[in-house]
């Protein structure tokens, strides 16, 4: 499995607009169209705003090459959680988006793995 | 009403009024999924209309007696919905002409920018001074790549690329700049402005010079150090003015 990249950071939303950038530059060069492209990124945010919701304080963002892009992201140093109402909302369009797979740990979200432009 | 109590009644009565209610009660999400969908080239005002009309649509086709909770099931049909008109829309929407566009507009605000606070700005400053996301003037300063410089730069019919390219030069300081020198030039001896146009204006050398000017090499040498050291003198007094 190719790795593009991998990146531990903060989970504040002020990461939010760096770590988008480095997913574009990645899908593109994984050879995603621009709107699965978009979508990825859409799919990240949503990633990092329900384990943000969940507790965690920082990610780790895995991205490799299975035939199509693999995203993973897990959340790192876990603190109290506070959900939001719109979480419902998020888990609904990262299914819509992608074939995307939720893990928990202790009855809360741990991390979101999804695939862009299999073939 | 809580919102299976809502969805039966409405089911059962058809009562137009209840429909508004859930609509009113719904609505939000149309917009945050709209703004999710915000930067492809489609104002968010269009997307909010798409989602708005998918949810509208979507209250008589939810069965609340799946279970299912309606934000899960009309998210993914609002989204859906917003997925074809990006498609149908890709015909008419021209994403390069929107990042050339605010690649315009980003050297134009950093210019103005830099004349009022005297440095470049952040992409967070021209970020603001555009009303976009930092993150659509990051992209548009990024945007390039491999491109020919005979497609139109617009992406439709305008004008090629290597028209719209501006000059590595400043042609306007290189005019300032030749008027500082002429000026300059105008308080030097007939004979040291022939130096001046044989070295540097023909570019010949200084045995050459000398040739034409009938005088040794070293008398070149000579006047030209001090036709440079007059024409010094003259430029930092015209740059002091």
């Amino acid at each position: 499995m190719k790795e593009y990249l991998e990146l531990r950071f903060p989970l504040g939303s002020d990461m939010m607009t760096t770590v988008r950038l480095a997913t574009g530059g990645v899908c593109s060069r994984a050879g995603l169209d621009l709107d699965a492209s978009e979508d990825c990124k859409v799919c990240v945010t949503e990633s990092l705003l329900l384990l943000g919701h969940s507790g965690y304080r920082g990610a780790r963002m895995r991205f490799s090459d299975d035939g199509g892009l693999r995203v993973e992201i897990l959340g790192e140093s876990r603190g109290s959680a506070a959900p939001s109402s719109e979480d419902e909302i998020s888990y609904a369009l990262l299914s819509a988006l992608a074939d995307v797979e939720f893990e928990r740990a202790d009855g809360a979200l741990s991390s979101v793995k999804f695939t862009f432009g299999k073939k | 009403m809580d919102e299976t109590e809502l969805f039966a009644r409405y089911r059962a009565t058809g009562d137009r009024h209840l429909r508004d209610e859930i609509v009113a009660k719904y609505l939000y999400i149309a917009s945050i999924l709209a703004k999710k969908f915000v930067g492809r080239g489609v104002e968010y005002d269009d997307l909010y209309q798409v989602a708005s009309l998918a949810l509208v649509k979507g209250i008589d086709r939810f069965d609340e007696t799946k279970g299912l909770r309606f934000s899960t099931f009309i998210t993914p049909t609002i989204t859906g919905e917003i997925k074809n008109y990006f498609r149908d829309r890709s015909r008419l929407v021209h994403l390069p002409r929107k990042v050339f566009e605010l690649r315009g507009a980003l050297k134009q605000s950093a210019e103005k920018f830099f004349a009022e606070n005297g440095r470049l700005p952040s992409a967070r400053e021209l970020a603001a001074m555009l009303g976009v996301s930092e993150e659509d003037v990051v992209n548009a300063a990024e945007a390039g790549g491999v491109v020919s410089l005979d497609k139109p730069a617009d992406g439709a019919e305008g004008p090629a690329l290597y028209e719209t390219i501006p000059a590595e030069r400043d042609d306007f300081e290189r005019f300032e700049n030749r008027d500082a020198v002429l000026a300059a030039c105008s308080t030097l001896s007939e004979r040291e402005r022939e130096l001046v146009r044989l070295r540097f204006g023909k570019e010949l050398s200084q045995t050459e010079t000398a040739k034409r000017m009938n005088v040794s090499q070293m008398y070149v040498s000579r006047m030209e150090r001090k036709v440079l050291d007059k024409l010094k003198d003259e430029l930092k007094k015209s740059m002091a003015d």
